[in-house]
């Protein structure tokens, strides 16, 4: 098995994949970490609190209003409880500094970046033998289909988590020339309510670092359905175009709909629904009711599982045409 | 040779797509150092049979055995006794022939120091560490051919091996085939090149619409269409004589063609002398495969 192993990560470090999804990390990161910098320069001489308080009479301002739907609502509801928590500990809340910016790329690119370049890697990890013709070797050669699949599985999960244990890493190298290095231990919330009312007794108060490994742990989870589902989506595609695509189409609808129609509520038991774990940890309301932490986490393990059992019930029975 | 077990044997292969039968009731045995030609039209099967005894797709009816192993219960041990060539010889283009060769030892086992080994085999040493994307047709299909040779098989099966190379190409691949034999490999050939086959192959099939029409040596096949041409004067007369004496024959221009032996031409001629008609020539002709292959599938390809 390690052999495949071997075999397949050579194949996807040759096909350039990695490279190009770490070109994409850097180029991101780049951008929003000047963004970050500029927003540090601008802050230096003006009054967090007086800041803060503004923004909450701006969300109540929204609040007020009578056209805002009801998912927005619960969400602008959450951000003033947050931001109101912050001035009564007298905690200055998102002070941009390095290990900020790290803990806050696990939220940020948790339900959109991270999934795509996971399905840039997995999307043609099967269907491009098929373009080549190559799937006719591997799979005359004396093993068994099976075991070429998990290591086609295990090569993507352990490039999945490369790719967000660089996402953090380059987070921190890139960011460190623009923003203050330190700052790991300073306190953190999360937990904040997710149903609309505060409810303080749910607060945790954590060290910056903790909580980023809790973030970047549920995120770590969140990738692996990912790329479970990406693995299904390049044995049923022929080309990788096509598995790619399906996978941003999903993507994108996903979060479509849960701003569109937040009355079908359905739609929670899409995969991508439970996608920004870290945003829920973080105190970010699910789209839907009765969205908990416990139900995000078995949700995506149900489509994780379904999707592996998928993949491989097709890989190994289908019949393998020119 | 036929006393020997087959290296592999098809048993009643058939495949069924939709209500097309693609493939119908193949049977067939390789025996240890022969070359074996599938010899059929574009479109007959070939590829398809060979899609089977591979285990790429799943046969709706019978059951191939390699080496005593059934492949579709003891695929691993089946599959270390083959290897193979389908369709075209597509390799990792990405990747140099060296790494292409560890790739596929790997899968298999074997020391990497094999590559080299099968590399000087079928001479590509020189190229191996170009990318496999800058190789000709003829480079890739013997790095195939080098990729097929990992772990020593007893078996090999080619798709077209001479498909797309020039005639020194196909002289090289044709001495390679008979040596790799010689080693005492059995060789499944499949070709629409009736030349190649006749050449290098110690039996043949010929399949067309799926189905196997004739079998046997190549010798025997060829001999079983013995033929007398008899070169004549008057082919009407000489016509006539033949029925007379009950001897089936065709006619074309100043010629006649019975299916008789040669034994059997001596008093026919003497009659047709008797008879006034003039023998310019009467000679043997043997049929090419070439000329069985067309009699046997009518001349027409499926596609
Ligand atoms: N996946 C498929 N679905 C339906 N029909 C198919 C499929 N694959 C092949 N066929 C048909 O089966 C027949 C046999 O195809 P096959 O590729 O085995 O022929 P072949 O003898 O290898 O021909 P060639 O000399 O052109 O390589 C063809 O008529 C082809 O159209
Ligand atoms: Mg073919």
């Amino acid at each position: 098995m390690l052999n495949l192993i071997h075999n397949e990560t050579l194949k996807l470090l040759r096909r350039r994949r990695f490279a190009v999804v770490i070109g994409i990390l850097v180029a991101i990161l780049a951008i929003v970490s000047y963004g970050q910098y500029r927003q540090l320069k601008n802050q230096v001489n003006r009054n967090w609190r007086a800041d803060t308080q503004q923004r909450i009479a701006h969300f109540e301002n929204n609040l007020r209003r009578a056209n805002t739907n009801a998912s927005w609502a619960r969400s602008l509801r959450a951000e003033i409880n947050r931001l109101q928590f912050y001035l009564d500990h007298d905690i200055e809340p998102n002070k941009p500094t390095a290990p900020m910016f790290v803990r806050g790329f696990a939220n940020v690119a948790g339900f959109l970046l991270l999934p795509l370049l996971v399905s840039v890697l997995g999307s043609d990890i099967v269907s491009a033998e098929h373009a080549e013709g190559t799937d006719k070797l591997l799979m005359t050669r004396p093993v068994r289909r099976w075991k070429i699949l998990t290591s086609k599985l295990a090569t993507l999960w352990i490039f999945s988590t490369l790719t967000l244990f660089s996402g953090g890493v380059l987070a921190f190298v890139i960011s460190s020339p623009f923003l203050p290095a330190r700052g790991w231990a300073a306190p953190t919330f999360s937990g904040f309510a997710t149903t609309g009312t505060f409810r303080p007794e749910l607060v945790r108060q954590l060290p910056l670092w903790k909580d980023a490994l809790i973030a970047y742990g549920l995120e770590w989870y969140a990738l692996l359905t990912v790329a479970s589902i990406a693995l299904l989506l390049s044995v049923v595609f022929r080309s990788s175009a096509g598995a790619i695509g399906t996978m941003l189409a999903s993507l994108i609808a996903g979060t479509i709909l849960t701003r569109l129609s937040p009355d079908w509520t359905a739609a929670k038991y899409l995969f991508v629904s439970a996608l920004p774990l870290a945003d829920y940890y973080t105190g970010e309301p699910p789209p839907y009711d009765g969205m908990t932490m416990a139900f995000c986490i078995t949700l995506l393990g149900v489509w994780a599982i379904a999707a592996i059992i998928a993949a491989y019930a097709i890989f190994t029975r289908k019949d393998v045409f020119g | 040779m036929t006393s020997a077990a087959p290296a592999l044997s098809a048993h009643e292969l058939t495949k069924v797509i939709g209500r097309r039968t693609i493939v119908d009731r193949v049977s067939f045995d390789l025996f240890p150092g022969e070359v074996f030609g599938f010899l059929g039209p574009n479109g007959a099967g070939k590829t398809t049979t060979i899609r089977m005894l591979v285990g790429l797709i799943r046969p709706t009816e019978g059951a191939v055995t390699i080496c005593g192993h059934d492949i579709r219960h003891q695929f691993e041990e089946a599959m270390r006794c083959v290897g193979c060539i389908v369709e075209t010889p597509d390799l990792y283009r990405f990747m140099t022939g060296r790494e292409n060769l560890e790739h596929f030892a790997r899968m298999l086992g074997v020391k990497s120091s094999e590559t080299d080994r099968v590399a000087d085999r079928v001479g590509m040493l020189h190229r191996l560490d170009q990318r496999v994307g800058t190789y000709s047709l003829g480079m890739r299909q013997r790095l195939g051919i080098a990729q097929a040779l990992l772990g020593r098989p007893r078996v090999m099966i080619l798709d077209e091996p001479a498909n797309g190379l020039d005639p020194a190409g196909i002289r090289e691949m044709r001495e390679l085939i008979r040596g790799l034999a010689a080693d005492g490999m059995s060789i499944f050939v499949s070709s629409h090149l009736l030349a190649e086959i006749e050449l290098m192959c110690d039996r043949v099939a010929i399949i067309h619409h799926g189905q196997i029409l004739r079998a046997g040596t190549v010798r025997n096949l060829i001999a079983s269409q013995r033929a007398m041409e008899f070169h004549v004067g008057d082919v009407d007369r000489a016509g006539s004589v033949f029925t007379q004496r009950g001897v089936a024959f065709e006619k074309d221009h100043d010629r006649l063609f019975a299916a008789i032996d040669e034994a059997d031409a001596a008093p026919l001629i003497a009659e047709l002398v008797r008879n006034d008609v003039e023998v310019f020539s009467a000679r043997p002709r043997l049929q090419t495969l070439e000329e069985m292959f067309l009699d046997a599938t009518g001349g027409e390809s499926v596609d």
